[in-house]
């Protein structure tokens, strides 16, 4: 069941915003509204998430992420639609009530941290406990145990102003852990930290997320950063949702051009698995291989191939096999029957595709072969992260193109490279 | 362009306001003279240097060691300068209007900081506030508040209002945004927010807002003075009216540590008071390395405990009863002691009603020498009065003399003596007892066998007169020879007693002390103070008196007389008795502003007196006001610039002034008010107006002779304030007479033009000014007062007192006195020499002086039947 729902959310800054929501709804086009002041940041958005999900919101700045982030927790009221958690409407609370939602139910992270200088670490950890009107013994206790989790403890006597970017974060995710609400919004809780930085957070998120089951929203102007994190993705553009699904349905099915130029600087190999792009097994069958044996059989094919993998491993860890024999890498299934086959052309043509269509600024169709999806890979940095061996130079170049924050690309593009 | 009647609009509001919003306007009268009274009781109550000592236990706990003893420094230098007084009440005004606008503006600033509209519709209230000129809004803030603290404080509160205001929304304003999101997303109630999230950040900004307040608050302190806001800025206003450059440098220098004070630790607090500060102090002194200990600074627990223990020394030391009735004693024990003879009882008895008067509590003890001398050199006595010295109490005297301070004598002419009633005709010397023995019976009649007296009688005095045969010396006891003396002075019958001075007997009797040209009685005794030792440093007032007592034998021996016909146990109504046969000699012998005498139909009742800070008005203003204290009124005298103190007078603030220049001078004032004034009567006639000149400009005489000489002067009057009778005058009819309208008359105000008078006279510059008479320019500098032959001046000036509508009916008996008044030119010189001689702060004492001088002229000004 989901524990969250947003329906039709329009949010509208300005004069006269109902009217506004109006003629969005008749098809007038944000543009036009912005000619006359007003300015429609979240325009009809609709959004699910599942409990124990990590729901990510990914779009390049004014896009309106945020600002649908913020009608989540009622910060912002919507000017159309609905926002249920739990079933129970926003929308239609009072300010008490509402208060007592984002007190027991909803906490948040920042991009800036947003930690009171003029608290300790332990009483800005212990926050939202106060506002809850928890004793002084139990909040403190519960916001050490808090920061344990999140790695700080022995600081609970520091200031904030004393602790790196990094661990400011960890002490705003602690903040917003040790209320016990399980739904966690974060609004670009990572984009401020350093590459290395950010990456240790978004493992440490994830690696939590085991454990803590919470519902996340998660708001990231960095797709890799989405696709690492999210379980599903939402892209926003102009306001609007344009797209939503895993990962892999994004990479391999952009629901339109925005979206197919947005996802061609990520790290495909990373992203997609051998069962995404597989071709079935009889493909093979009736070749040869190099040392001149034939394959015809699927057991031949599995002795000849240079590697068995399932259908969970990235692409990137199918390189170095393709590399090393013509013959193409073997798929099998859970129980060690071979269901499909990934040849060395095969590989290089998904990897290749969106980068050309990129070059070429040209719509194209989708640069993905009409192959069944077998899975998408959920949960793609688990196993991402423990193989840091290769390199793709091409992905680094693609980074630097596509990242919105141009500040920093070229050191994002080496990370992704070299993980 | 059409007029628009901006001006009388206002004027309307105004008048509006009083009459309808009196209440009001009554209301924040009570409150905001309550919050001064409180504080100022507070602070002026311990001594100076034990409240100096306080601010800096404050500025040791929020700056540290050198900053405390610069602040002790700096206060006890403004108690040297004698402003101690004035820098309180400046103080309790700051602090008074700083609360206020505090409690106002900080609540504003957040409402302004959360209302995008209330901001926009503050800020041009504020920049009005800000730059409006401070007196526009004094002389109505007089017709709502009337004279005194209050006007002052509003006019206070509003002009430093706006930065506190400002800086707290500014302060809000820049909180970071995501923060107080993030208290909202964490569900935190508004007003949490703020009191737990934005006013925590934005406390070091209110915090610059406040110091600003309290800096600009004191500024308006000068401008609160000429209202009669009293404090630093009555001193530093009476410095500039009068061109009184040691006392305004000493009144400016108290300003400016008091400033400096205030600003330093109000800069400081927020290192206390913010979380955010407190974090930047301790990294501050985490960084430093030695002189550790000038930064150390005391924890709050202790310096709280500090001020604490301070304050109740403070309170020990008689911060309570400072009110007590008539003087400094404020209730503090005296204890006399006396050797019981008649002259001794008599002046303790004396000194005790006048201490009383006082407020001292004196307690009085008779006492044999021996104990007296002992208790007092233990200190148990404080004073005794009748000490015979050098020769009768040598022996203790030169004993105890380590232990004691000698306050002086007070009656140099004890003798030992024979007296005779006057009715023996031919006896006045010892020697004119030669031969007379049959008339006197042969006898003298002595007192007790034992005394010196009868001593040296027997052994000396007869043999050297020849007189031992003749004379039998009668022992006898003094109450049997002073009941002798009366049967035989009742029968006319000759008598010879043994006698010594000084005695009530004399004053009761006719009698003859007889002369003893051969000095066998020996030179007599002094009667002396003696005070303990320490006694003249702990009771400086009561040393002072006794120092200067004296009484003449006359005085003493009717005293004596009254002392014992009043009974014993009655002595002190004997002293009252003679008190009042003596009027006027309290007063005399332990000077204070309350003398004793005759009370007026009134008394009790306290007019108000205003006056300008011009010398025929202050002398006046204090010579009437002493008199009114003689006659048992308590007279309020404000000192107050020309305008607000006719505002004062129109509404009835003031109740009377006696410095108004009619017809011509002071024209506009009394053309605007006279509707609620009342013209009690001219009491100086011979006053001019001109144009002066030094007298070492030669040839110019006459205003003829100005525009002759007009190179001379750089063609230039200095004149005083536009708008002036004077000034209009000038322009209007004595400058066209005389052609000297191409003359350029400045019109910077009088304290300018005595400045600049100063100055060239100093550098013996020919400079021709707008001047009057009486005025001590003249007395000061040699002027020339040029002459108007053409007599465009006008008639002259009178000197008037002028009361409010109300004044008659009020003060019928002082108005009465008023209007039989007069004063001659040679009297107001006088006395207005004698105030300038006594100096600033001590005008009374000039004004004690001219009375002393001019005998009767209290019964003259004011006369009780």
């Amino acid at each position: 069941m989901s524990r969250l729902q947003a329906e039709h959310l329009y949010k509208v800054f300005g004069r006269r915003p109902e009217d506004a929501v109006r003629r969005l709804e008749a098809g007038a086009s944000r543009d036009e509204l912005r000619a006359e002041g007003t300015t429609a940041a979240v325009i009809d958005a609709s959004i699910e998430v599942d409990e124990g999900q990590i729901f990510v919101v990914m779009g390049l700045s004014g896009s309106g992420k945020s600002t649908l982030l913020r009608m989540l927790n009622g910060l912002l009221e919507p000017t159309a639609g609905s926002v249920r958690i739990d079933g129970q409407d926003l929308t239609s609370l009072s300010d008490k009530e509402l208060r007592a939602v984002r007190s027991r139910k909803i906490s948040m992270v920042f991009q800036h941290f947003a930690l009171f200088p003029h608290r300790s670490v332990l009483e800005n950890a212990a926050y939202g406990l106060e506002v809850q009107g928890v004793p002084r013994a139990e909040r403190e206790r519960r916001a050490t145990e808090a920061l344990e989790l999140t790695g700080l403890k022995g600081w609970e006597k520091s200031w904030p102003d004393e602790l790196s970017g990094g661990m400011q974060q960890r002490v705003g995710l602690a903040r917003a852990l040790a209320t016990d609400a399980d739904l966690l919004l974060m609004d670009e809780s990572f984009s401020a930290l350093d590459p290395l930085i950010r990456r240790d957070m978004q493992d440490q998120l994830l690696e939590l997320q085991k454990t803590l089951k919470k519902t996340i929203v998660f708001i990231t102007h960095d797709l890799n950063e989405a696709m690492r994190l999210g379980d599903r993705i939402a892209v926003m553009r102009d306001g609007r949702i344009v797209q939503t699904g895993s990962a892999e349905d994004i990479l391999v099915r952009p629901a339109n051009d925005y979206v197919a130029s947005f996802i061609q600087d990520v790290d495909r190999s990373r992203v997609l698995t051998a069962g995404a792009v597989m071709a079935e097994v009889g493909t093979v069958l009736g070749g040869s291989t190099p040392e001149g044996g034939t394959l015809g059989t699927a057991a031949e094919f599995r002795a000849a191939a240079p590697a068995t993998v399932d259908v969970d491993t990235p692409l990137v860890e199918l390189f170095t096999p393709c590399s090393a024999s013509s013959v193409p890498v073997a798929v099998t299934d859970d129980k060690g029957a071979v269901i499909g086959a990934v040849p060395a052309e095969r590989l290089l043509a998904v990897l290749g595709e969106p980068a050309e269509q990129g070059a070429e600024q040209e719509p194209a169709a989708p640069g993905v072969p009409a192959q069944p999806a077998v899975k998408t890979l959920a949960k793609t940095a688990e196993t991402t992260a423990e193989s840091t061996k290769t390199t793709v130079e091409t992905t680094k170049t693609a980074a630097e193109t596509g990242d919105d924050e141009p500040g920093d690309g070229d050191a994002e593009g080496k990370v992704i490279a070299g993980a | 362009m059409p007029r628009i009647q901006i001006g009388s609009w206002a004027n309307d509001a105004v008048n509006w306001l009083r009459d309808h919003l009196d209440w009001l306007f009554t209301l924040i009268t009570k409150v905001l003279n309550g919050l001064y009274d409180a504080i100022h009781t507070v602070l002026a109550g311990p001594e100076p240097l034990l409240l100096a000592g306080i601010f800096a236990v404050l500025a040791w706990w929020l700056r540290g060691l050198p900053a405390a003893v610069l602040t002790f420094l700096g206060f006890a230098l403004i108690d040297s300068v004698e402003q101690w007084g004035p820098t309180v009440e400046s103080l309790s005004l700051v602090l008074v209007a700083c609360l206020i606008t505090v409690v106002v503006a900080v609540p504003l600033g957040i409402w302004a900081a959360r209302s995008r509209l209330v901001g926009g519709a503050l800020r041009p209230v504020l920049d009005l506030m800000q730059t409006m000129p401070a007196m526009v809004y004094l002389i109505p803030g007089i017709l709502f508040f009337g004279l005194g603290v209050v006007p002052g404080i509003v006019a206070t509160i509003v002009f430093s209002m706006p930065p506190a205001v400002r800086m707290t929304e500014l302060g809000i304003r820049q909180v970071d945004e995501e923060l107080v999101e993030a208290a909202e997303a964490f569900g935190t109630h508004p007003r949490r927010t703020l009191f737990r999230v934005q006013l925590p950040l934005a406390l070091p900004t209110i915090m610059a807002g406040i110091n600003q307040v309290i800096m600009l608050a004191l500024s308006m302190v000068v401008i609160a003075g000429m209202v009669g806001g009293g404090g630093l800025g009555a001193s530093v206003y009476n410095a500039i009216s009068s061109v009184n450059v040691a006392l305004g440098a000493e009144a400016g220098l108290a300003v400016v540590i008091l400033a400096m004070y205030l600003d330093r630790m109000t800069g400081a607090l927020n290192q206390r008071v913010s979380p955010l500060g407190r974090r930047a102090l301790a990294k501050a002194q985490a960084s430093l390395g030695s002189l550790k200990f000038l930064q150390w600074r005391p924890a709050t627990s202790v310096a709280v405990v500090g001020v604490v223990v301070l304050a109740l020394i403070a309170g020990g030391m008689g911060m309570f009863g400072k009110n007590a009735a008539q003087g400094g004693g404020n209730g503090r024990p005296i204890s006399l002691g006396y050797v019981n003879w008649d002259e001794g009882k008599a002046t303790t008895y004396l000194w005790k009603e006048i201490l009383e008067e006082r407020g001292y509590k004196p307690k009085v003890q008779a006492l044999e020498a021996g104990p007296l001398f002992a208790g007092q050199a233990r200190g148990d006595i404080d004073v005794q009065t009748n000490a015979w010295l050098p020769t009768t109490h040598a022996s203790y005297w030169k004993k105890y003399k380590d232990q004691l301070e000698d306050l002086g004598a007070w009656y140099d002419k004890t003798s030992l003596e024979i007296a005779v009633p006057s009715y023996v005709k031919g006896v006045k010397t010892l020697d004119d007892l030669k031969g007379k023995a049959g008339e006197f019976g042969g006898k003298i009649t002595g007192i007790e066998p034992g005394a010196g007296e009868m001593k040296i009688l027997k052994d000396k005095v007869l043999k050297d007169y020849g007189l031992s045969g003749e004379y039998k010396v009668q022992e006898s006891s003094t109450s049997s020879m002073l009941t002798e003396l009366d049967r035989s002075v009742h029968q006319k019958k000759p008598i010879a007693v043994t006698l010594w001075s000084p005695h009530w007997a004399y004053d009761k009797y006719p009698l003859t002390k007889l002369k003893d040209p051969k000095g066998s009685f020996g030179s007599g005794d002094s009667l002396h103070l003696l005070g303990r030792k320490g006694f003249a440093k702990d009771e400086p007032e009561v040393a002072k008196w006794m120092k200067n007592f004296h009484l003449a034998e006359k005085q003493l021996t009717s005293l004596e007389n009254d002392v014992k016909n009043a009974g014993e146990g009655h002595e002190q109504d004997g002293v009252r008795s003679w008190l009042k046969k003596n009027p006027g000699l309290v007063e005399k012998i332990a000077p204070s502003a309350h003398a004793t005498y005759a009370k007026g139909k009134d008394a009790g009742k306290a007019p108000n007196i205003g006056y300008p800070a011009w010398d025929e008005g202050i002398a006046t203003t204090y010579l009437w006001k002493n008199i009114l204290e003689k006659r048992g009124y308590r007279p309020n005298i404000r000192n107050l610039d020309i305008g607000p103190m006719w505002t004062g007078l129109s509404t009835g603030q003031i109740d009377v002034e006696t410095d108004g220049w009619l017809p011509v001078a002071q024209k506009q004032y009394w053309d605007k008010y006279q509707k609620d004034l009342v013209d009690v009567g001219p009491w100086y006639d011979k006053t001019s107006l001109e144009i002066a000149v030094p007298s070492y400009v030669k040839g110019v005489k006459t205003l003829d002779d100005l525009r002759e000489h007009k190179d001379e002067f750089k063609g230039k009057i200095i004149g005083i304030e536009p708008g002036t009778g004077e000034m209009k005058r000038l322009k209007d009819t004595v400058a066209p007479a005389y052609g000297l309208q191409d003359f350029e008359v400045t019109s910077a105000g009088t304290s300018a033009m005595l400045a600049e008078l100063d100055r060239a006279y100093h550098k013996h510059e020919p400079i021709a000014v707008v001047l009057w008479s009486p005025h001590w320019a003249y007395s000061k500098y040699h002027l020339t007062k040029l002459a108007d032959p053409k007599g465009t001046w006008g008639a002259n000036n009178q000197i008037k007192t002028l009361g409010n509508k109300s004044f008659p009916k009020k003060f019928p008996e002082f108005a009465g006195w008023l209007k039989n008044w007069k004063m001659s030119p040679e009297e107001l010189g006088s006395l207005e020499k004698d105030i300038q001689d006594a100096g600033k702060g001590n005008e009374n004492k000039g004004v004690e002086k001219w009375i002393d001088d001019h005998p009767g002229i209290v019964d003259k000004m004011a006369p009780v039947k």
